[in-house]
């Protein structure tokens, strides 16, 4: 699943319309733009709603796959000409002092830079740093339910020194991003690939739905049927996790010792070296 | 080598970090208070990273030389550790900093004459009794070396203390540096080795043993001492004959008689390092087998672990004097 967190209709209209993100809700404040992959939030402006829009984003993830967040929208920047697009490599809320640091494991020829987030709009661009109004609120709670490789933010330049914030207009930001879309897309492309990876190490065996439907497993249960289902799928991948002693089990504590007697019969440590994957 | 330089603002203009990041001059440089700021936060994939991970410069405050667990040890009575670094090159898919950090980044300490105050004072404290500092339990000792300058720096330091000795661990080839120096006696480089089988299967992007033993032979015709270092032991089905060749193909080749020390132990792991490398990599199979769980510690049944001990010692002493060998016994 990918995530995009947006602060304002001009800057989500280009996005909306290039993925065809063509179901629309409202929930409470925001609107959410979707389609079976994809989801699209506006924030509003400011850190707050950012973050708020992004936690109710978050709460629709019911899938506990780890999915990809990215916040794209406007930035100034006292050198940077407009409309050069950045990522962040250190995001620095002005507030407070504290800083993130997205890590960028994907090659992509949109250059870094800092960002820092500001309660105001800034428009004396002290330091060699992008700013802007939401990402710090964004990254803080995106950061609570992604892996911070999957969390990024994407920014373009829209005012400097010598343009100032009074230049932006509806239209311009529209514009810009529309400019800087096949750079969003290779973005994307990659970020979603690690979340593939990702979440393709911790899919599970084919069987344990029958499992789980045919007893009940208390919480404490169910961890333990899916770590025996890992083992399971590790050591016996190309068999669904079932035995047939299971058939005669009354409850799920009867299964569980089953399945780890099984697995604890093959060999301890690393098995045979013909099952032992050259990476 | 690297894309993202972390430079924590202390150490911005140390001569070491001006050095080292005019070795990469295409790299971003990013500017962080504190290392941990980008090391610790708890959101971070290691596996994921570890496909690039970045340099990160930063000043070591406290805690630079610390004492060994116990059972570590090559016979002395003052045994210390020592990382100038955080993280490996390497990937082996056994070693236990994939479960202690949280991120694959390489954190390297610059401020290295802070280290030698810290062993000097050990040193003063020792009462002419010997030192031993082990390098190589945090990350490789001889990997980062055209970056770090890590021997070039600390050597001579040892060369003109023969009461402080230092083992520099490694998985390494990264000689050049040695072989330009006379050797020091109280210097012992010791290569850590698995079987053929297990290399392929889990050590990814380390060199080849053949290269390995290559590098050994070098060293050892130039008179420095060495060591073998057979830890962790793993378990496959067969690893009699796996180990048995690989001492065959040492122990032919290198001057036994020549040898430091050689030190065993079977693989374990604290528990909860284990719980967050099998998060990592579940699919993996060196997780997927039968451990037990005592005091804290994942590691082979305790007759397994009696048994490829004892196996591997034996086959061992056919080469080697007993006086050489030494089990790691680390209790939990």
């Amino acid at each position: 699943m990918i995530n995009l967190v947006v602060a304002l209709p001009a800057e989500a209209r280009p996005l909306i319309a290039h993925y065809r993100l063509t179901d629309k809700t409202t929930m409470g404040a925001f609107r959410l733009y979707r389609r079976a992959d994809m989801s699209l939030i506006i924030s509003g402006p400011g850190k707050i709603a950012a973050a708020a829009a992004t936690a109710l984003l978050a709460g629709q993830n019911t899938s506990g796959e780890q999915a990809v967040w990215l916040n794209i929208g406007i930035a100034g920047h006292a050198t940077h000409a407009t409309g050069v697009s950045l990522l962040a490599h250190r995001i620095t809320d002005h507030a407070t002092g504290k800083s993130w640091y997205p890590p960028r494991l994907f090659d992509l020829e949109t250059a870094s830079a800092s960002l820092i987030t500001v309660d105001v709009a800034e428009n004396s661009y002290h330091q060699d740093a992008a700013y802007d109004m939401e990402a710090s609120g964004y990254y803080a709670v995106a950061g609570r339910f992604s892996t911070a490789e999957l969390v990024q933010c994407f920014k373009v330049v829209s005012d400097n020194r010598e343009q100032s914030t009074a230049t932006v207009t509806a239209e311009r930001c529209a514009q810009l991003l529309t400019e800087t879309l096949h750079e969003i897309d290779q973005l994307l492309g990659a970020l979603a690939a690690l979340a593939q990876d990702c979440n393709s190490w911790h899919a599970a065996p084919a069987g344990l739905e029958r499992l789980s439907s045919q007893w009940h497993f208390t919480v404490s249960q169910q961890h333990q049927l899916a770590e025996l289902a890992r083992r399971w799928k590790v050591l016996m991948p190309d068999r669904p996790l079932w035995l047939g002693e299971l058939d005669s089990k009354k409850n799920a504590a009867g299964v569980l010792l089953c399945l780890q007697q099984h697995l604890d019969s093959l060999a301890p440590g690393l098995p045979q070296a013909a099952h032992v994957p050259r990476v | 080598m690297f894309d993202t330089l972390y430079i924590e603002k202390q150490i911005a203009g140390h001569a070491r970090t001006q050095d080292i990041c005019a070795r990469f001059p295409n790299a971003t440089r990013v500017e962080c208070d504190r290392y941990g700021e980008v090391f610790n936060p708890k959101s971070q994939n290691f596996r994921l990273q570890k496909r690039r991970p970045s340099l990160i410069l930063a000043h070591k405050h406290h805690g630079r030389v610390l004492e060994t667990p116990q059972g570590y040890g090559l016979g002395g009575n003052r045994n210390y550790y020592f990382s100038h670094m955080l993280n490996c090159l390497y990937d082996c898919r056994y070693c236990f900093l994939q479960g202690m950090y949280r991120s694959a980044h390489y954190v390297l300490f610059v401020n290295y004459e802070d280290f030698e105050t810290d062993m000097e004072m050990l040193l003063a404290q020792a009462d002419n009794e010997p030192c031993w500092f082990f390098s190589g339990y945090d990350c490789d000792s001889l990997a980062l070396e055209p970056v770090s300058a890590f021997m070039q720096h600390f050597l001579p330091f040892f060369s003109k203390r023969p009461l402080a000795h230092i083992e520099l661990r490694t998985k390494s080839t990264q000689i050049r540096s040695l072989l330009k120096m006379e050797p020091i006696p109280n210097v012992v480089i010791a290569f850590s080795f698995t079987p053929q089988e297990i290399y392929r299967a889990l050590e990814h992007k380390v060199p080849t043993l053949e290269r390995r033993l290559q590098a050994m032979l070098q060293l050892q015709q130039a008179g420095w001492q060495l060591g073998l270092r057979f830890d962790p032991l793993i378990y496959q089905q067969g690893y009699q004959a796996q180990y048995r060749r690989l001492f065959q193909q040492l122990f032919s080749q290198l001057d036994s008689e020549q040898l430091h020390s050689v030190s065993l132990g079977t693989f374990r792991l604290p528990r909860s390092y284990f719980r967050n490398i099998v998060q990592l990599y579940p699919d993996e199979p060196l997780f997927a087998g039968t451990y037990s769980v005592d005091n804290g510690m994942i590691s082979y049944p305790q007759s397994l672990e009696q048994e490829m001990t004892a196996f591997c010692t034996r086959e061992l002493l056919q080469h080697i004097p007993e006086s050489v060998l030494f089990p790691c016994t680390l209790a939990a």
